[in-house]
């Protein structure tokens, strides 16, 4: 990580088309976003949210235009790329059938951590499973599954992280659990998270974008956006329905 | 990248073998199934009469069984990847997507080598009391095992991969892995046949069979590895 | 659009006249091949008449199976001539212009049966005109399918899918066509519906594999997934049927081959007439579903676009 990646933009994405025959799932997208920034991505069902998530992971290929995530290119250097993003998804990503420790263990040796040990102590303190770490998953409530989750998604020290819609189906008190953790690795990392929720995006975010039917109807720094207009705009497209 | 790899590969290897014996899900349904396919031999051969030879037979009968009980544990293997998005967490991670093939390939085959290795002392305790086999042929049973085990591990990971996917997991994976599957199954129950049989022209035909099974693995297994990349990606 | 129904258009009639050609040539011109040989002391009209036999017998038991034949039996340095009455182990009776004269077995020589052949035509074979030209294309439009499936993988662009998709319903159609043929020459040749002899084996594979193919797209939901797992499937699937068909050759087969040179030429114009055709007609189908394929595409960018 030279001096020249930290002036890189953390996302250029360009022309960003993702088809398949007539339909659709992203539309030309183009937008840039600076390091560490926060972008809440907004928008219906099927407005191509996941889609440009996944794509921005690699696990899509574009069907045409480019995209680069700290100016690696998400086909050509996909593999480099992996190492430096992680993704926290609704889905918890954790073998229910292994311990919390054994889960992050298997994860370190995937990314191939040096120290898996000590990574995965330090990690388990962070998110407040030390007491637990011998449990097997299965057994963890929603909550618990997500701040593990987190946990193994920082394993890597990633530069970017994803989260798509984190806080589905949290308690209240899994949410400010949630919202502690990532204020606390808010400045040294790029946040991109899909949100349904307006308040908490708006709320997290240093920069909103608003997708619908694959296209960019919307995309703002935080500090730009007239907050009712924005509301109205999100609410149009909510009536929009599936490209 | 290779010895980060074999790291990977060993990392996921452990991780299906801690999970079985942690759950024992598949040996146990894969071991229990096979068991009452033996009854259902029973039930179909109960009027077969006196003068019937059970080892004319005992071929087709072992390979049936291991075929269909091979499918039940395919289908668990990947539903356990797919559960919670594990799949997409591995795809995530800086793997290379064949490591994940072989690894779970692997992991599969043990599995089953496992279970026909339970199967098939069953079997002969329950059908082949007092039949006399040529003892040096049927010593060679275990390669065609282990020749077989390797195309229905390869091929059915791959198959299983897509079918996890589909509505109606366990019939699309039926569905697609007989027919693959015919070439191997004909030359794996040639083979062991003629192992039951012996004699010169039994041997011949045991490698025969042999060859055939290993020509359908090396194909396959390169036609599955090879695609392996498109299907996990999709 | 019109491209598609056009060529569709010309290459149904084509392939129609063609086949129909070839099918008239088949039966009014090609003639009938024969199917095994009868010999009579008489001539029978149910059968075509081949010539004279003469055939010698060493044994006087073996000339049991000629009675009512002409035959001349050299016995103790005699020669008898006469329709054979019956003929066992022990003796032979033969009815000659001087009434009956029995010569027993101790004393036989040598025998000689005349009499006529006859082959019995095999209207049956008349199937071969349709039955191998349809399964040699099956496997050609599998080949397409497998082809339009590795271009899929490589560009991941729509128009191969669609393209491997319809090549494999033409090769669906083409296999069922094949295997019900097959099924009825089965029956006319080897008196029985069904064997599992390697070719009809391998084909009874290669069937499933192609409905495997549909059962496969049928059962996955994302559009994209889909055209990729059936991709995949159908390159193993044509990589498979070929190792299918050579193994099957484990088991002892009786399918009749066709030798190199062994048509007469109004059967192999036939035959390649109708092999021309039945391409075109399989090319006619391919561009009609083609066609309607395009136009629900038209059809769907119609909605998005009404949508926006």
């Amino acid at each position: 990580m030279g001096d020249e990646q930290r002036s890189v933009n953390a996302l250029e994405v360009r022309e960003l088309t993702r088809a398949f025959g007539v339909r659709k799932a992203l539309d030309a997208v183009s937008f840039d976003l600076p390091p560490r920034a926060f972008l809440s991505i907004f928008g219906p069902n099927g407005a191509g949210k996941t889609t440009l998530v996944k794509v921005l992971t690699t696990l899509l290929n574009p069907t045409s235009g480019s995209a680069k995530v700290l100016g690696l290119d998400v086909v050509s250097d996909a593999v480099e790329m992996r190492k430096r993003i992680g993704l926290i998804s609704h889905n918890p990503l954790l073998y229910p059938d292994l311990t919390a420790e054994e889960n992050l263990l298997f994860f370190s040796e995937m990314y191939g951590i040096e120290d898996p040990q000590g990574r995965v102590a330090e990690l388990l303190e962070a998110v407040e499973l030390d007491h637990r770490k011998l449990d097997l998953t299965r057994t963890f409530s929603r909550g618990m599954l997500q701040r593990l989750s987190i946990a193994r998604a920082l394993l890597h020290r990633p530069e970017v992280l994803f989260l798509d819609e984190p806080y589905s189906g949290l308690d209240p008190h899994a949410m400010d659990i949630l919202d502690g953790l990532i204020a606390q690795i808010r400045d040294e990392h790029t946040f991109v998270m899909i949100s349904h929720d307006l308040d908490k995006g708006l709320e997290l975010c240093s920069h909103a974008l608003i997708l619908a039917r694959g296209k960019i109807v919307m995309f703002e720094p935080r500090e730009a956006i007239d907050e009712p207009v924005f509301r109205e705009t999100y609410r149009s497209t909510v009536g929009m329905g599936v490209a | 990248m290779a010895s980060s790899s074999m790291r990977q590969f060993r990392a996921m290897l452990r991780k299906d073998i801690v999970m079985e014996l942690r759950t024992k899900e598949m040996l146990m349904s894969m071991g229990l199934y096979s068991l009452l396919t033996m009854v259902v031999y029973f039930v179909a051969l109960s009027q077969a009469g006196a003068g019937f030879d059970p080892r004319d037979i005992a071929a087709g009968l072992l390979w049936l069984a291991f075929i269909f009980t091979s499918m039940l544990g395919l289908n668990r293997s990947l539903v356990h990847e797919k559960d919670q998005g594990c799949l997409e967490a591995l795809l995530l991670s800086p793997v290379d997507r064949p490591v994940i093939f072989f690894a779970k390939a692997i992991g599969n085959l043990i599995f089953l080598l496992v279970v026909e290795a339970l199967t098939i002392p069953v079997f002969a305790f329950l059908f082949l009391q007092g039949q006399s086999v040529d003892v040096s042929t049927v010593a060679l049973i275990p390669l065609v095992l282990v020749a077989g085990s390797v195309g229905i591990a390869g091929v059915g990971t791959l198959l299983a991969t897509m079918s996890v996917n589909t509505t109606g997991k366990d019939f699309v994976l039926a569905m697609l892995f007989i027919p693959l599957m015919y070439p191997l199954l004909l030359g794996a129950v040639t083979a062991t046949a003629a192992a039951i049989i012996g004699g010169p022209e039994g041997m011949s035909l045991f490698w025969t069979g042999m060859a055939w099974v290993v020509g359908y693995d090396v194909i396959m297994l390169l036609a599955s590895y090879g695609l392996y990349e498109f299907i996990v990606g999709a | 659009m019109k491209s598609h129904t056009t060529r569709a258009f010309i290459a149904l009639a084509i392939g129609g006249v063609l086949t129909l050609a070839a099918f008239l040539g088949a039966f009014f011109w090609a003639g009938v091949p024969d199917f095994g040989f009868v010999r009579t002391a008489e001539r029978t009209d149910s059968v075509r008449y081949q010539g004279p036999f003469d055939q010698e017998i060493d044994e006087a038991r073996y000339l049991a199976n000629f009675a009512g034949y002409d035959v001349e039996v050299v016995a103790g340095g005699e020669t008898v001539r006469g329709d054979l009455v019956e003929a066992d182990e022990t003796h032979v009776t033969i009815e000659t212009a001087d009434g009956e004269v029995t010569v027993s077995a101790a004393e036989f020589e040598t025998g000689r049966v005349r009499g006529s052949s006859y082959g019995r035509p095999d209207w049956g074979q008349k199937i071969f005109y349709f039955h191998v030209p349809v399964a040699e294309i099956s496997f050609i439009v599998f080949g397409f399918a497998a082809f339009y499936s590795i271009r899929f993988i490589m560009t991941r662009r729509r128009e191969y899918d669609i393209k491997a998709r319809v090549s494999m319903e033409v090769t669906l159609m083409f296999v069922t066509l094949t295997m019900a043929t097959g099924i009825l020459w089965t029956k006319a040749a080897w008196g029985v519906w069904w064997d599992w002899e390697p070719r009809l084996t391998t084909y009874f594979i290669m069937t499933l594999l192609v409905v495997a193919y549909f059962v496969l797209r049928n059962s996955v939901e994302d559009e994209e997934r889909r055209a990729m797992y059936a991709a995949v499937f159908s390159i193993l699937g044509f990589i498979d049927a070929p190792i299918s068909f050579f193994i099957t050759r484990l088991i002892p087969s009786n399918h009749p081959v066709i030798e190199r040179g062994g048509l007469e030429p109004p059967m192999l114009v036939s035959f390649i007439v109708a092999q021309i055709g039945m391409i075109a007609l399989g090319y006619a189908i391919y561009q009609l579903r083609m066609g309607e394929m395009l136009l629900q595409d038209r059809i769907e960018s119609a909605k998005t676009q009404l949508e926006r």
